[in-house]
């Protein structure tokens, strides 16, 4: 075996991948420990922004109507501390809001975006490098074992010299392949520790890594031939590595962007839109019916003082906003979801969909993260409407200090989910 | 010239026998086919459908109602932005930015929803496009048939003889050179057909054209190296390995690399935080809601003297409008400053990006086909700009009408009653301040103007791949 490891290392070739292997790897996971860090940064800079301006908004107000109008609410979604592995989903969906009582509808779907030129080249993080690059490295490892072998002409005398000669190519190729996992993972372990990730990540992820290139491994095998030149091999690996690893995850993409339509976004917005300002021409009534249904316990509540504009009406038909847009932002939610099942289940079908979702998965930046986050956003929007409509339809007087104890924060929202 | 010519066909006769090249030849061109066909169609219909959104809007907002100008403020408009043609080879930062924008008043929105967002998480590439075929892919494709020009003669000792026939390193270079040449435009038909399409549907031809020389350009670059690294290394298996390293370096690592080191370099900060540091700048204008803000205390003294008149109701304009404009006109100024420094900065990181080029023709490459394509992020900075132009226009124009065709002492009654609000009401003739909004692409020379500096990238690599080249081939000994 140290024998094998020796022999190994003498190829040159094989020493000048497996250090281009750590290189990759020291650099994605060091670039993903760096986003990450910069992302909280920021939220904890949102956060503190968000206080500041609370005071000095409150400051300014005299009635629930317009605090609820001029307040704004910082939302985050923080990143794991396995982010670092795979920022997934994180890149094009939003993980920050800043939200205020008005209809959610229009709100939700803004999108803080970076340099759209980095989102379209993409980013080096450690589940591209795992997932596309490294079978490219297991390749370039294997593609010549045997035929290299052969061209030296000791083909034949190694494989009479050895007990079992496929056990042979196989120790070798693992012993290959179990270099390059190691040294791919050890700086993403090491990173892991930095970044605090439980140890149960860590190992899953080293699993799943491990088991993705033990599988290319067996493919190189399995479709190299001795009898072939190095090239042939090499020319046939590499186009099944564009097969498994571009070609058919893009025509899933398609397929299922085919087979699960979504209502287009301007849909949902415009819906809400018009909702929201019909409201200003139409009878009161008309916007307090459908109020009414959802919170009968303003019934009592509605009645008019003698102007033309009042806070609840102008919440309410905000509301009712919402409502209207509801089918359409629901179905839009329901299909996102509804293609990452899909897309779940197909990448049984594809390896490197496989691994790359596993990651995602690990690091909650998946599809499902960002729509539980959309959701949490939700949750908190609701929590306002709560805390407000009392103060407004009972017509309370407006109390700063009242509403610098009391007003519902995010984070507070947060950790009482967590209790439960 | 006769020899020359004889060496590239002999190589295409070699191509064609060889089962695993006319296989993957096969492969690449149904690729080629299919994505182009789909994406033309994609960036079709997407054109209809955001043209059909911009004209509904538009006379969505024409149909409006009666009522207070401030309310068509809110109310808002939307604008889209339809693909330009070169869209169907190269759709560029559109699935990134999201197409449509709401223009309303007081605000500068960002895009919202792109596609990239509700796609289905497969991993791999994203979704295949013409451009991204011919700049990720192809090379490989080059790289596989091409590697073994020289070295298969050298291989099977035909390489001797050939040479004391009286052939030349040089010859057999040129030779080679063409029988590549001859693949690579062969390769290149699709885009070629894109090209030709997208200029039958209005595109210049000078940019059209241009696309097309590009790609060729790119795959040239692969071919002198292919051919350079054939020249110069002893066996096949070596040569594919370091070509293959080259190509994995250059197109998966170096450009993911270039995107970090230009955020880590010139980060941004993200919208939000932006907008709030800006709000710290707003809170000194004042709110155009209300015009008994302090900060509008100096206008309303001024138009007072100005008119020599007593009160606001005896001013013969309206000076609720007048807080109106006034406060979007110093709004937007803000707002303005900050979303051209936010331009800037990404500016400046593609430029950081872009150095990269000579590292990786990758880069430029990419760069270039966005820039003629009209899908690069100047583009999109000039749809940003132009939507503001948009809005800030209607905005103000509604801010008119609220000056001039609405009295000041109907406008503060306008929430007494129901009386109170409908005398608070304009005509809705007054909706016309609205423009159509048709996005075009930038005009062709200054498309060519913006690609360049990579255009003159690629020259650059072409130019020292066939140089180095040359030399290697004068040396070259069986």
């Amino acid at each position: 075996m140290i024998r094998e490891f020796k022999f190994m290392l003498r190829d040159k070739s094989v020493c000048v991948w497996l250090s281009l292997a750590l290189v990759f790897s020291i650099a994605a996971i060091t670039l993903g420990l760096d986003e990450v860090s910069q992302q909280r940064d920021e939220i904890a800079e949102l956060k503190q922004l968000d206080l500041i301006e609370r005071e000095v908004t409150l400051a300014d107000q005299q009635d629930w109507g317009s605090a609820a109008y001029y307040i704004f609410h910082i939302t985050y979604d923080a990143p794991s501390n396995f982010a670092y592995a795979a920022l997934g989903q994180r890149d094009v969906s939003p993980w920050k809001h800043r939200i205020r009582m008005l209809a959610l509808e229009g709100q939700i779907y803004e999108t803080d975006v970076n340099n759209p030129d980095f989102a379209l080249i993409g980013r080096f993080d450690f589940a591209f490098l795992s997932s596309l690059i490294a079978p490219l490295l297991v390749i370039f490892l294997l593609f010549d074992l045997r035929s290299g072998e052969q061209v030296a002409g000791r083909l034949s005398l190694i494989e009479a010299s050895a007990l079992n000669p496929k056990n042979l190519w196989y120790m070798r190729a693992g012993l290959r392949s179990g270099t390059l996992v190691i040294v791919l993972c050890a700086p993403l372990v090491i990173g892991g520790l930095f970044a605090g990730s439980s140890i149960s990540t860590l190992v899953l992820c080293v699993l799943s890594v491990s088991a993705y290139l033990a599988f290319w491994s067996a493919l190189t095998i399995k479709l190299t031939s001795a009898a072939r030149t190095g090239s042939y091999n090499l020319t046939v690996m590499l186009g099944v590595w564009l097969i498994l690893c571009a070609v058919i995850p893009a025509t899933l993409t398609q397929a299922i962007e085919k087979a699960v339509p979504l209502p287009t976004g301007g849909e949902i917005v415009m819906t809400q839109r018009e909702a929201v300002n019909d409201a200003w021409d139409l009878p009161r009534e008309a916007t307090y019916a459908p109020f009414l249904a959802q919170h009968p316990e303003w019934e009592n509540y509605t009645a008019w003082n003698d102007s033309a504009f009042e806070w609840k009406w102008y919440y309410a038909f905000q509301q009712v906003g919402d409502q209207t847009a509801e089918p359409l932002s629901r179905a839009y939610r329901v299909g996102q979801l509804r293609r990452d099942q899909i897309a779940r289940w197909s990448s049984l079908a594809s390896p490197a969909t496989l691994l790359q979702r596993t990651m995602e998965h690990l690091a909650t930046t998946n599809m499902a993260a960002a729509i539980a986050y959309e959701q949490r956003v939700r949750d908190f929007h609701a929590k306002l409407r709560g805390w407000y409509y009392p103060k407004m339809f009972k017509s309370e007087v407006f109390d700063a200090g009242l509403a610098r104890q009391t007003i519902p924060g995010y984070e507070s929202m947060l950790s009482a989910q967590r209790e439960e | 010239m006769n020899v020359i010519i004889r060496i590239a066909r002999e190589e295409w006769r070699q191509w064609l026998r060889s089962r695993l090249a006319v296989l993957s030849s096969i492969v690449f061109v149904f690729l080629l086919l299919f994505t182009t066909v789909l994406t033309a169609l994609t960036a079709r219909e997407a054109g209809h459908q955001r043209l059909h959104q911009q004209e509904q809007a538009e006379s969505t907002f024409l149909d409006q109602p009666d009522r207070h100008p401030h309310r068509m403020v809110h109310y808002g408009h939307y604008v889209f932005r339809v693909p330009p043609p070169l869209a169907m080879f190269d759709p560029g930062v559109d699935a990134v930015t999201g197409q449509s924008l709401f223009l309303e008043g007081h605000r500068q929105n960002s895009a919202m929803f792109a596609d990239a967002r509700a796609e289905a998480r497969t991993g791999g590439f994203g979704l295949l496009t013409p451009a991204k075929l011919y700049h990720l892919f192809l090379p490989l494709l080059v790289i596989a048939l091409g590697h073994g020009v020289i070295l298969r003669e050298r291989e099977s000792d035909t390489l001797g003889p050939l040479m004391s026939q009286g052939i030349s390193g040089e010859r057999l270079y040129f030779g080679k050179l063409l029988a590549l040449g001859a693949l690579i435009v062969a390769l290149s038909l699709p885009a070629l057909f894109s090209s030709v399409l997208a200029s039958l549907l209005g595109e210049s031809l000078l940019s059209a054209s241009l696309l097309y020389v590009v790609n060729l350009l790119y795959l040239s670059i692969w071919a002198l190296l292919t051919l350079l690294v054939s020249l110069s290394t002893r066996s096949r298996g070596v040569a594919l390995g370091i070509l293959s390293a080259v190509w994995v370096i250059t197109v998966l690592v170096v450009p993911r690399i270039g995107v970090t080191s230009a955020s880590i370099a010139l980060p941004t900060e993200g919208k939000i935080l932006t907008d709030m540091r800006m709000n710290h700048d707003l809170r000194k204008i004042g709110d155009g809601h209300n015009a008994a803000d302090p900060a509008f205390a100096k206008l309303r003294t001024d138009l007072l003297a100005q008119y020599n008149v007593e009160n606001l109701e005896a001013l013969p304009i309206n000076f609720r409008g007048v807080v109106s404009s006034e406060s979007e006109a110093a709004l937007t100024e803000t707002l303005n400053a900050y979303a051209e420094e936010r331009m800037l900065r990404e500016q400046m990181q593609s430029g950081h990006l872009s150095a990269y080029g000579l590292v990786s023709p990758y880069l430029a490459v990419g760069g270039a086909s966005r820039n003629l394509a009209g899908t690069d992020l100047e583009t999109h900075h000039r749809f940003l700009r132009e939507a503001e132009a948009v809005r800030f226009e209607f905005v103000q124009g509604l801010n008119q009408a609220h000056i001039e065709k609405l009295s000041y002492v109907d406008d503060m009654n306008r929430n007494k009653g129901e009386e109170g609000s409908r005398r608070a009401r304009v005509d809705s003739a007054n909706w016309q301040v609205l423009q159509d909004f048709r996005f075009t692409p930038d005009l062709a020379i200054d498309r060519v103007s913006r690609a360049v500096s990579k255009l003159l990238t690629l020259v650059l690599w072409i130019a020292a791949l066939m140089s180095i080249g040359l030399l290697a081939a004068r040396r070259l000994i069986p």
